[in-house]
């Protein structure tokens, strides 16, 4: 298992169409890394080019220390799987599995206990002797798992490997390849659109967006640090609320309402020249408390429209009495609460509140020391 | 707006059942989802009720009035199919003032009536930048809405949509589908809704039937379906994570009953559910088996033993949910699936105590296959 970096790494296709700008980080050995983005935002380009099926335009890759620009696919030693990946179909799911190792000229016995055990990691062994075309979609995607593992790869690759699953399936092969990962200390790079996947899954989170990486970090930090506003915005569903606001004092921001401004506390201190500023406000869904009762000290009330009920939560639609009459989500664990057309008033605790430079875009750009 | 009754619907297809004996009653106004999977059969009932496919038997009724032999032209209902059909000559604007126009609506609008309608309802869906443009100039999904704001222009008895959201992405299904749920409570028109989708189907609806291969599973309350599914099937199709299933017998000692899978898993069933339990159970040999279905949110986790209830399973890997950390188990037959607390390191393999809550056990009968192989 390998550590991957990324130093400065640039892809340019024909026409001067900059797919990847300038992408440095590093992948640890045995981690779980999701680069995490829209379409077109970079995110196969990079994949391509660790996998050597793309060149380098400019930067380089390195593989534990050393630059494997120049390698070909099959010298950099992976694993790729792919949502569809051809199984061959004569062959039994075994040879199937042993066909990497045959290749490489392994003797009989050592390809059996290498196929045996990374069948009783992925769960085949009942179904070697079968052909794929008896097997369900699942028991396929698996097979071509193992025959991708099996080689003891420097790096797995997961190209949105269960996305198109059904749902039920997707929730065990989700725990499938967390364990087989933990099991086989395998480093894995994960490439989504899908940001409840990718959380789902890693450790940590690489977001890009243009050809550019927005920020790197574990699930905890993109969640509760996201470095700009497009980062909040893709990770977390329902999506991050966004609220204007303006700077009160180094500790304060409030919403402008019709009756009165809101004010809300904040967790750091903000730098003295952005007093009387604009800003964004960014809160997420799950983070706001709302209640029922009159509104509250530092609390803004608001309508609610709409009740959306989920299982496991419910996403409320409320429409605040800002200026603005701004929508906000909220959600709520449990049991239904409220009833459209009901006021409400939703706070906001200090740790929760994001603050967005309305030019850049960036975040928290003028809190210095958040508490 | 019109109330809309299912008396016995049957399809055949030649000899194939696509719709078996299906009974439902929607009220005037109200929002009904018919949810399943694919080849349930609810893309045929919305078909039936729109008079473009008859039934074999069974009669359907608006505002109680049989109308099994009335032409779809006449049943004076709006439907929307998951694909386009959009004029590609016209403007969007022209395409969703289309049906404003046609000659059986005696009534005829003024223009600026027209155009009000026309951008009330493109403001609904989001789709006011898109008028002018032409349907080729369109995305799937802005095509999609396109397609809902032409049927939803209308002012029908009953509205019938099918999939008219599923092409859009995770983020815009999301905003159609509020906007979608606000149009409805305020047109207040009867609207039956079908979708493959439970969040939906949820999220949307007044009240949800589940389908399978042309059978009602369930009709209820979106929380009813959800939190007290009436087969092992609704259980399995309602919520994601699904909802664990385990497959084991019922066993009674010292007059106590108790739930065992295996060897290291053995829990003792409350009294008030022991009822539910043989109800559910069946006999296989000299067992009484039965499965047991609970939500990852009502199991809970811990290196400490719990109650006398709680039991001990090894980590099989912890992945993580919109609700929190997810800890996996392995079973003999099956995965088990808890939440467990946010910031809480457990190690693979490692050895934790279980302890389910009683009031959300349920029993089911077996009629779907949920082994893991």
């Amino acid at each position: 298992m390998s550590k991957v970096t990324f130093n400065h790494v640039s892809k340019t296709y024909e026409g001067n169409v900059q797919a990847v700008r300038d992408v440095s980080f590093t992948c640890e050995d045995g981690e779980f890394l999701a680069i995490l983005g829209p379409s077109g935002s970079g995110k196969s380009s990079m994949l391509r080019m660790i996998a050597g099926l793309e060149e380098i335009t400019k930067g380089e890759i390195l593989f534990d220390g050393k630059v494997v620009n120049d390698l070909t696919p099959s010298e950099r030693n992976l694993a790729l799987a792919f949502e569809s990946y051809a199984l061959y179909p004569l062959m039994s799911v075994y040879e199937n599995i042993a066909f990497p190792l045959r290749a490489q000229g392994l003797d009989d016995s050592e390809v059996n206990k290498k196929v045996r055990f990374i069948a009783e990691a992925v769960d085949l062994t009942d179904i070697l002797k079968k052909k794929p075309s008896a097997l369900s979609g699942g028991h396929q995607q698996r097979v071509s798992l193992a025959r991708a593992l099996v080689r003891e790869p420097n790096v797995t690759l997961l190209d949105e490997p269960i996305s198109h699953m059904d749902q039920r399936v997707r929730a065990e092969m989700r725990a499938r390849i967390r364990r087989l990962h933990d099991e086989l200390h395998l480093t894995t790079i994960y490439v989504t659109h899908d940001q409840a996947e990718a959380l789902s899954l890693c450790d940590r989170l690489a977001v890009m967006n243009f050809g550019e990486l927005q920020q790197i970090g574990t699930v905890e930090e993109i969640w509760n640090k996201p470095a700009n506003k497009f980062v909040a915005m893709f990770v977390g569903e329902p999506q991050m609320n966004f609220i204007n606001g303006t700077i009160e004092t180094p500790q304060e921001v409030s919403i402008p309402a019709k009756e009165g401004k809101a004010t809300l506390p904040l967790s750091g201190k903000v730098d003295e020249t952005y007093v009387g500023s604009e800003v964004t406000i960014g809160v997420r869904p799950q983070k706001i408390t709302l209640s029922l009762t009159e509104k509250q000290q530092g609390a803004i009330a608001g309508s609610l429209e709409l009740i959306e009920f989920q299982g496991e939560s419910a996403i409320l639609t409320v429409k605040l009495k800002d200026l603005h009459n701004t929508e906000v989500k909220v959600a709520i664990r449990g049991e239904r609460l409220g009833q459209a057309g009901e006021t409400v008033s939703l706070s906001f605790s200090p740790e929760t509140i994001h603050l967005f430079d309305k030019e850049t875009t960036i975040s928290n750009p003028v809190i210095k020391s958040s508490g | 707006m019109a109330e809309v009754r299912l008396e016995a619907v049957t399809k055949m297809y030649g000899r194939k059942t696509a719709v078996d004996s299906v009974s439902f009653d929607c009220k005037e106004g109200e929002f009904f989802s018919i949810t399943g999977p694919a080849g349930a059969g609810k893309t045929t009932i919305l078909k039936i009720l729109a008079g473009i496919e008859e039934v074999t038997s069974g009669t359907i009724y608006f505002d109680n009035r049989p109308v099994n032999e009335l032409p779809p032209q006449e049943r004076d209902v709006a439907m929307a199919f998951e694909t386009y059909n959009l004029y590609p000559h016209f403007s969007v604007y022209e395409n969703i003032a289309f049906p404003l126009r046609a000659p059986k609506t005696e009534q005829s609008l003024s223009v600026q009536e027209e155009r009000q309608q026309v951008e009330e309802i493109a403001d609904f869906l989001g789709i006011t930048p898109l008028l002018k443009r032409r349907p080729t100039e369109l995305s799937g999904g802005e095509k999609q809405r396109v397609c809902l704001a032409r049927v939803m222009v209308r002012k029908p008895r009953v509205f019938l949509l099918d999939e008219p959201i599923a092409h859009l992405d995770a983020r815009l299904k999301f905003s159609t589908q509020t906007a979608l749920k606000r149009l409805s409570s305020r047109l207040g028109t009867t609207i039956i809704y079908v979708t493959h989708d439970y969040r939906e189907a949820l999220g949307l609806s007044d009240r949800v039937a589940v389908l399978r291969k042309g059978v009602i599973e369930q009709i209820g309350r979106p929380e009813d379906v959800y939190h007290t599914p009436s087969t092992d099937f609704v259980a399995r199709f309602i919520g994601d994570p699904p909802m664990n299933l385990i497959d084991g017998e019922i066993i009674t000692r010292d007059k106590k009953t108790f739930f065992a899978a295996g060897d290291d898993f053995t829990i003792q069933i409350q009294k008030g559910l022991i009822a539910s339990a043989e109800k559910a159970a069946r006999r296989e040999g000299d067992k009484r088996t039965v499965r047991l279905g609970i939500r990852c949110s009502h199991i809970t986790v811990s290196r400490d033993r719990i109650s006398d209830n709680s039991f001990q399973l090894p980590v099989y890997a912890i992945v993580r949910s919109p609700q929190g950390p997810l800890c996996t188990f392995e079973l003999k037959d099956s995965f088990l699936q808890a939440n467990i607390e946010e910031g809480v390191r457990y190690d693979m393999s490692e050895k934790v105590w279980l302890d389910f809550d009683q009031d959300h056990l349920l029993f089911f009968e077996k009629t779907i296959e949920i082994s893991k192989k």
